[in-house]
């Protein structure tokens, strides 16, 4: 009896160090924290076009459809990478409306940036003082959002999106 | 220059640590001689710290890690904070907080030579242990490959001055544990007199102290920086650091036993073992990235196997050294119905089931995740509902423990104690009934209000009031249960009866809070050296000629790119006034105040408890 107490904490111990090393393993992301806002309705927003300031998109906007919404600027380089899958989500889906929200950037850099790269977004919302992205709560850049067609998040990931995760993630949701 | 210097004086500090802990001889060496090896590898280990500190004061950008977290236009504080504001150099001010522990345990007397060789070669052990792991996986001298002339800059909600102090304080805290360990089992190992135990709760008096004063500054930081009105917000994080606060509680009351010759050795070694385990069990967590959480830092695999490895062979090693040299037999424990020591083991299995069940809800995700792939994050309701119910009784009973006797069931003075609880119950029932009442709300008073009152009642009833050193020290325990109660009367006002205000103003707007008319002045942007600030000035209660000032807005950190939200809170002594300036919108300004009741009474509380923590230490 009191050995089987003696003995707990090295089973407790062998028990949390197994599973914490299974996690480590298995190269789950941090990247991909949950969002406070997941399942929850897209805050409320607007923000006016990055080529017509008198453009203005605002939350009610976006309802009704399936809403893709990516947070990029000129200046943040992980954007650049996952810039040219946003037009192939946009041949394969073109149902889907694609949000890019463009963070603190000037608007040269930014219209030069979509001119150079090419401009997959159905609207380009402007956030220059980034008050969008502290209302949806992003970490830093790029940052993707997919809202369903009753407002809701439904998906979030933090960092450049890859085929794999728009195949294996984005996909089923769409 | 200096990161070499750095580095080298670190590996030639865990050199020493090594030849020490592999010389067969080490019995044999002079006791002076030994100390002094401890001693100059201690003074090595802050040598390389303070090294990296001058890198930051002048900032050197060909140091990758001064690069990488900091930046020349900071005020001279924040670059020195800037050292452990990021995980290579918080892991060097772990091991030299170590160091320093080990340092001064070098100069205990009245402790046999050979105990304190065997207790200072376990430290050095865990010295060389995390010594490596600074060596290979977070090395904060390596070299920038590149040539720069500015840094990238330092997370911008850690430039503050309350957050500059809090992780020394709370590392002197979990480091402490250390040493509480290694004398443990030191112990185990010598199985000599009792006297081990006298050493170990000193030690473990003075970590927990300082664990209390850094997770209280923690605490008070997330309260007026992060700008969502609560101090405490069961993140996990917070979770890592309240487990060995009230392992180290327990630890503390056990302690207490060996006083009245009940010495219940085999208890004290256990929890000695916890607290650091779960010290180290906290790095990990934090250090892996494994749980997300408010305090964002990097993750590493690499890093959090290494950890992992660390807690695995100091936490294995503790407890197996515990299974195969358990301590002999120690008196039969002399539980009555109600005494002091009864009362003392009932609250420490409270603690530690508490303890059990943060564990529980910390590592749960991680569980379910490995599990079901599937990610839940665990919060504030799960410890609510479990946490504190399981502490209320544990409330109740330290109201009385102080008085009650070692020996025997009768409680002095017990008819005196009875009325005072009648008394004060109908006051709370008649104040909850004008008031709004509240099912949280009437117990947290109630037990804040009694376990106050029941310690000034045997103050005053069974000592004689004399002002003098010695006084103070007999009424200690007293004392620093009138600070818990103070703290539970103020997290149950700020948490139940908190009040919010939510208003959409234009600049020169008046509005009422709580009765006071407010007048919003006016919106200012001012640029400082990093960062812009926008502020919203408000006045509160102009009709009076004293109206008071206060300033709530965000700062925008140019160089990371980041907004912190700046609370305005105005302290009156029964409540916090916390002004939130939020977004404009249609030229309007969203402002929220929150009105949080006796907020302050939670640092006086702690505040409190750890005067009685210093004053324990000296006591003996």
């Amino acid at each position: 009896m009191n050995r089987i107490f003696i003995l707990t904490p090295l089973i407790v111990l062998l028990i949390i160090c197994i599973f914490s090393l299974v996690y480590l393993l298995s190269g789950k992301d941090p990247n991909k924290p949950p969002s406070a806002l997941l399942n929850k309705d897209v805050p409320i927003f607007e923000s006016s076009s990055l080529y017509n300031e008198k453009d203005i998109i605002k939350t009610k906007d976006i309802k009704n459809k399936k809403t893709l919404i990516n947070f990029f600027a000129s200046w943040c380089s992980p954007c650049k990478i996952e810039h040219p899958l946003f037009f192939e989500i946009r041949k394969k889906y073109p149902e889907l409306y694609l949000l890019g929200i463009n963070h603190k950037d000037p608007t040269s850099d930014a219209k030069k940036y979509l001119k150079d790269d090419g401009n997959p977004y159905d609207f380009v919302g402007l956030d220059s003082d980034g008050l969008i992205a502290l209302e949806f709560g992003v970490f830093g850049l790029p940052e993707t959002y997919l809202i369903n067609e009753d407002g809701k998040i439904i998906y979030k990931f933090m960092g450049p999106i890859t085929m794999d995760i728009l195949k294996n993630e984005i996909e089923p949701l769409l | 220059m200096s990161s070499l210097v750095g580095f080298l004086s670190l590996v030639f500090a865990i050199g020493i640590n090594f030849y020490l802990f592999l010389s067969r001889y080490i019995f044999k060496f002079q006791k002076q001689k030994f100390n002094l090896f401890i001693r100059f590898s201690s003074l090595l280990t802050l040598l390389s710290f303070f090294s990296l500190m001058y890198a930051y004061v002048v900032s050197d950008f060909s140091n990758y890690n001064v690069f990488q977290n900091s930046h020349s236009n900071k005020p001279l504080i924040y670059k020195i904070s800037g050292t452990w504001g990021n995980h290579e150099g918080s892991m060097l001010l772990w091991l030299c907080i170590l160091s320093i522990f080990s340092f001064f345990f070098s100069f205990t007397k009245n402790i046999e030579d050979n105990f304190q060789k065997l207790t200072l070669i376990i430290q050095g052990f865990l010295h060389i242990l995390f010594g490596l792991f600074i060596v290979f996986t977070s090395n904060p001298f390596l070299v920038n490959s590149i040539l720069v002339n500015e840094g990238l800059g330092l997370n911008p909600i850690l430039q503050d001055p309350g957050l500059a102090v809090h992780p020394p304080i709370l590392y002197a805290g979990y480091v402490g544990y250390s040493i509480v360990f290694s004398i443990a089992i030191a112990g185990l190992f010598q199985n000599t007199d009792d006297e081990w135990i006298y050493v170990a709760k000193k030690w473990s008096l003075i970590s927990w102290t300082f664990l209390t004063g850094g997770i209280a500054l923690g605490s008070y930081w997330a309260y007026y920086e992060l700008g969502w009105g609560g101090w405490w917000f069961w993140d996990p994080v917070e979770n890592i650091s309240l487990m060995p606060w009230i392992a180290g509680l327990a630890l503390v009351h056990s302690l207490m036993m060996v006083r009245g010759e009940q010495a219940i050795k085999k208890w004290i070694v256990f929890l000695s073992i916890l607290c650091f385990s779960l010290s180290v069990f906290g790095t990990f967590l934090v250090r892996s990235g494994i749980l997300t959480s408010v305090h964002s830092f990097a993750a590493d695999a690499s890093r959090g196997i290494f950890i992992l490895l660390i807690f695995f062979i100091v936490t294995g090693f503790g407890f197996l050294v515990f299974l195969l040299k358990e301590p002999k037999k120690s008196n039969a424990l002399n539980l009555l119905f109600i005494n002091k020591v009864s009362a003392l083991v009932i609250n420490n299995i409270l603690m530690i089931i508490a303890t059990l069940t943060i564990l529980l809800g910390t590592i749960y995700p991680i569980i379910i995740e490995v599990l079901y792939n599937k990610r839940i994050s665990v919060g504030g309701p799960y410890f609510n509902s479990t946490v504190i119910p399981i502490m209320i009784p544990g409330f109740l009973l330290m109201s009385i423990a102080p008085i009650l006797s070692w020996q025997t069931n009768k409680i002095n003075n017990s008819k005196k104690y009875v009325l005072a609880f009648i008394i004060l119950s109908v006051l709370v029932i008649l104040q909850s009934y004008f008031l709004d009442f509240n099912t949280w709300g009437f117990v947290g008073l109630l037990l804040g209000f009694w376990i106050i009152l029941a310690s000034i009642i045997a103050i005053f009833s069974s000592y004689k009031i004399k002002i003098n050193i010695k006084f103070f020290k007999i009424i200690n325990p007293h004392v620093a249960h009138i600070g818990v109660g103070i703290a539970i009367i103020g997290i149950t006002c700020s948490s139940v009866f908190q009040n919010e205000l939510d208003f959409n103003l234009n600049e020169g707007d008046k509005f009422n809070v709580n009765g006071k008319i407010v007048l919003f002045e006016k919106i200012e942007t001012t640029n400082e050296i990093n960062f812009q600030s926008l502020r919203g000035k408000f006045l509160f209660d102009i009709e009076k000629n004293q109206s008071k000032e206060i300033e709530a807005g965000k700062n925008y950190y140019p160089v990371s790119k980041m907004i912190t939200s700046e609370a305005g809170i105005l302290h009156q002594w029964n409540k916090d006034i916390y002004f939130i300036l939020g977004d404009q919108k249609n030229n309007e300004w969203f402002v929220k105040v929150l009105i949080n009741p006796f907020v302050s009474f939670i640092w006086l509380g702690v505040i409190i408890m750890m005067y009685s923590g210093l004053i324990a230490v000296s006591r003996r």
